[in-house]
């Protein structure tokens, strides 16, 4: 049973509407995670509001309320963090904040599923993180062999010569 | 005259020598002499010391990793995020990129209470890569990671373990944790040049701090 509580308020709606025109910025909302259990604690954060915005976020579509997205030290994006209700209904809800400069909205998608934290996709078996690349001689070694092969070659090729003229060993 | 020819038989020896030298050593540095496996862990990295556990700290809320760092073996790198692979074991970064690790997105961020998955290469085609000494960290080394609300979550290693990828033992490695958990994990154990890395070495961690 999934059911989609999508709410869109009028000023995103004129916001969404007059998105192609403001289609220059960059970022979205990104939502983590993506998927919770009711109760649980969700962090959101976005670069739409430029380096050092702030921002007003609105959870009420998951019974939330709004709250503040604060500027953060990683590359100046907005980060806020708010928590779904215990009594939250299974479903898509849409989160949205708008930047405290400038009239940009920004969205993401939350998904409140019953038992969530249980249910996390576990990965399964080895993780295949090499090719044995590091096994053979690195490529400061191969340097150093092929320089002294040169060197025996230039060596073994004057001898030769020095032979050859007869004025040798 | 006499005295020349010595001179220049000497020089001739010194040059046949030198000759040799070199033909020896390039034969030695191209060869398989020279060649060199990433570090393994040391049996006594796999049994936690009771006396050493250390107290874990408080569960952080969560926030999306955005860097590793683990000064032991200087590690210090960008994570990405990981998804699955249509066999379900975790996926990698890119291998061409040798400093970059990654962590597992639908599971459990760094910090947060249960079981937070971080992987990254031992070795790429072109040599060693990001967690190449991984296999070298001791117990109670401390691992840094950086989160996008701007604080750093701090582990300490609790176990070094190496296993074989037939029987991998998914729930130790991957299964929930009741407490904030991280593992790291690269290939390792024995290699062969049919099958490549015959397993991964994974760092067992928990959380001790945060700043």
């Amino acid at each position: 049973m999934r059911r989609t509580a999508r709410l869109l308020t009028g000023t995103a709606l004129v916001v969404a509407a007059a998105a192609p025109a403001a289609a220059g910025g960059t970022g979205s909302l990104e939502v983590y995670p993506s998927t919770v259990a009711p109760g649980a604690q969700v962090s959101v954060n976005t670069a739409a509001c430029g380096d050092k915005g702030s921002a007003t976020g609105d959870a009420g579509a998951v019974g939330a309320g709004t709250f503040t997205l604060a500027p953060s030290s990683h590359e100046g994006e907005a980060i806020g963090q708010f928590q779904v209700p215990p009594s939250a209904q299974p479903g898509t809800y849409e989160i949205v904040a708008a930047c405290a400069v400038g009239d940009r909205q920004v969205k993401g998608d939350l998904v409140v599923a019953l038992g969530a934290a249980h249910e996390q996709v576990q990965p399964r078996g080895s993780v295949k993180t090499g090719v044995g690349g590091a096994l053979g001689p690195g490529p400061v070694q191969t340097t150093a062999g092929v320089a002294a092969l040169a060197v025996a070659a230039a060596g073994g090729t004057w001898l030769l010569h020095r032979r050859a003229r007869g004025d040798g060993i | 005259m006499r005295r020349s020819a010595r001179r220049a038989r000497l020089g001739d020896t010194a040059i046949a020598a030198l000759t040799v030298v070199a033909l020896g050593s390039g034969v030695w540095l191209l060869g398989d002499a020279g060649t060199d496996t990433p570090p393994q862990p040391a049996a006594a990295e796999g049994r936690p010391d009771p006396g050493e556990e250390r107290l874990t700290a408080p569960a952080l809320a969560p926030s999306p990793p955005t860097r590793i760092r683990i000064p032991a073996i200087r590690v210090n790198a960008p994570l990405m995020g990981l998804s699955l692979t249509p066999s379900g074991s975790l996926d990698v970064p890119p291998a061409r990129e040798k400093n970059l690790a990654g962590w597992y997105e639908s599971g459990t961020m760094p910090g947060e209470t249960g079981t937070a998955i971080v992987a990254g290469h031992v070795d790429n085609t072109e040599g060693p890569a990001v967690f190449y000494d991984l296999g070298a960290l001791r117990r109670g080394a401390r691992i840094e990671v950086d989160r996008r609300d701007g604080g750093v979550a701090v582990f300490t290693v609790d176990a070094v373990e190496v296993y074989a990828a037939r029987d991998f033992p998914d729930d130790k490695v991957y299964g929930a944790a009741h407490r904030p958990e991280l593992r790291v994990i690269t290939c390792g154990g024995g290699y062969s040049k049919a099958t490549g890395y015959q397993g991964n070495v994974v760092v067992f961690a928990h959380l001790t701090g945060s700043r």
